[in-house]
């Protein structure tokens, strides 16, 4: 899986302000509505995915790529509302945002095994450690994302280890989405760091 | 149209195909998924899919319309049965009518024929073979492969026009 933000030169005060005041009203409120329809879609086609995986060993390539671009939206909604990208974030899951990129491979066959590990026992070794380290790690998100806020009202710029910071949270996140929904079968690491630079680590 | 289209064989069916044919009869539990106690969530549920679904081959859109007008039998009485528990217990607080358990297995007993048979077309649809309900077969094959067969392919509608006078 490849997530990436890229970071901008400079960013605008004016916009900054405006998300800040008014983003609740014009960024937030259409997305959650619209959302919520089509997260219960969503929700149907991963309850029956599970069962086609279950029973074929292949995630449906047609709901896969509904999941991604689901995935992609979210991703961009939470790049503009962490102030990481600028620009109105496109509603829908045909929409894109020019800096916010997300690859995920289609896996060509899925383990049985682990689905159901996932399901019968996915509380204990999935939602308590990842859980536990991400609660901390949204509480520095959001201590960086205050801080660069102030950073891009009086700068312009957010200090890159502050962004990648961020970035790495909804990484994370979508690496552990990517897990939990059964649309891969690698267990996400404990970081936010790229695939790329965790490989090179691990050698 | 006035012939019959041919009916793709399994091994001219894209893998893709026969994934969205199978999961058009997986709809039915969709009512499970969403973790809402509305009988005609199912329907609804596969409704949608076979919008969605409908213009990518006959042989998804033939699977999906089976699988959503199958269901209506099964969601009426569904329907009928939940409504009724409704009505008589939490409206109008009174017992409930002495047809009603009789009415419940005869709906349980419906309810297991079409599970079964959804199932069995599902694992049909997976293989990439056509699989006739009684009626609802019939009706979406004249729909999607018959003499009268609907057009998939075609323009997108009413082409954008100037506004009359210019």
């Amino acid at each position: 899986m490849n997530f990436e933000i890229a970071q901008q030169e400079s960013y605008s005060c004016g916009e900054l302000l405006l998300r800040t005041f008014f983003g609740w009203l014009y960024i937030t409120a259409p997305h959650m509505l619209v959302l919520f329809f089509v997260g219960i879609w969503s929700s149907i086609l991963h309850f029956i995915s599970w069962w086609v995986i279950l029973f074929t060993g292949r995630y449906p390539a047609s709901f896969f790529e509904f999941h991604v671009k689901m995935l992609a939206w979210t991703m961009r909604l939470n790049a503009v509302t962490w102030n990481l990208a600028e620009g109105y974030p496109a509603i829908g899951t045909g929409g894109s945002h020019p800096a916010v990129t997300l690859d995920v491979p289609y896996p060509e066959s899925l383990s049985r095994g682990k689905l159901l590990l996932r399901a019968f026992l996915g509380v204990f070794y999935i939602s308590i450690p990842h859980g536990f380290c991400l609660y901390f790690r949204m509480i520095a998100t959001g201590f960086l994302n205050f801080l660069s806020w102030w950073s891009l009202l009086f700068t312009g710029r957010i200090p890159d280890d502050w962004f990648q910071f961020n970035v790495g949270t909804l990484r994370w996140m979508a690496r552990l989405n990517l897990y939990v929904t059964n649309m891969t079968d690698d267990y996400p690491p404990f970081s936010g760091k790229p695939a790329i630079v965790l490989e090179s680590e691990a050698t | 149209m006035s012939e019959p289209i041919a009916l793709p064989q399994p091994h001219e069916l894209s893998q893709r195909e026969k994934d969205d044919a199978l999961a058009a009869y997986l709809m039915n539990f969709a009512a499970w998924g969403a973790g809402l106690p509305i009988p005609s969530l199912n329907l609804i549920a596969a409704w949608v899919y076979f919008l969605v679904n409908r213009k990518k081959s006959r042989f998804v859109a033939f699977h999906c319309f089976q699988a959503c007008t199958s269901q209506i039998p099964t969601t009426l009485i569904n329907i009928l049965g939940v409504g009724m528990f409704v009505d008589y217990v939490l409206i109008l607080n009174r017992d409930l009518p002495h047809f009603f358990w009789p009415y419940v297995a005869f709906a349980v007993v419906m309810n297991l024929i079409y599970l079964t048979s959804s199932i069995y077309a599902c694992v049909l649809a997976a293989k990439g073979r056509v699989h006739y309900f009684l009626v609802f077969g019939r009706w979406a094959y004249a729909r999607y492969y018959g003499p009268n067969a609907i057009a998939l392919e075609g323009g997108s509608g009413r082409p954008n026009l100037p506004p009359t006078g210019f």
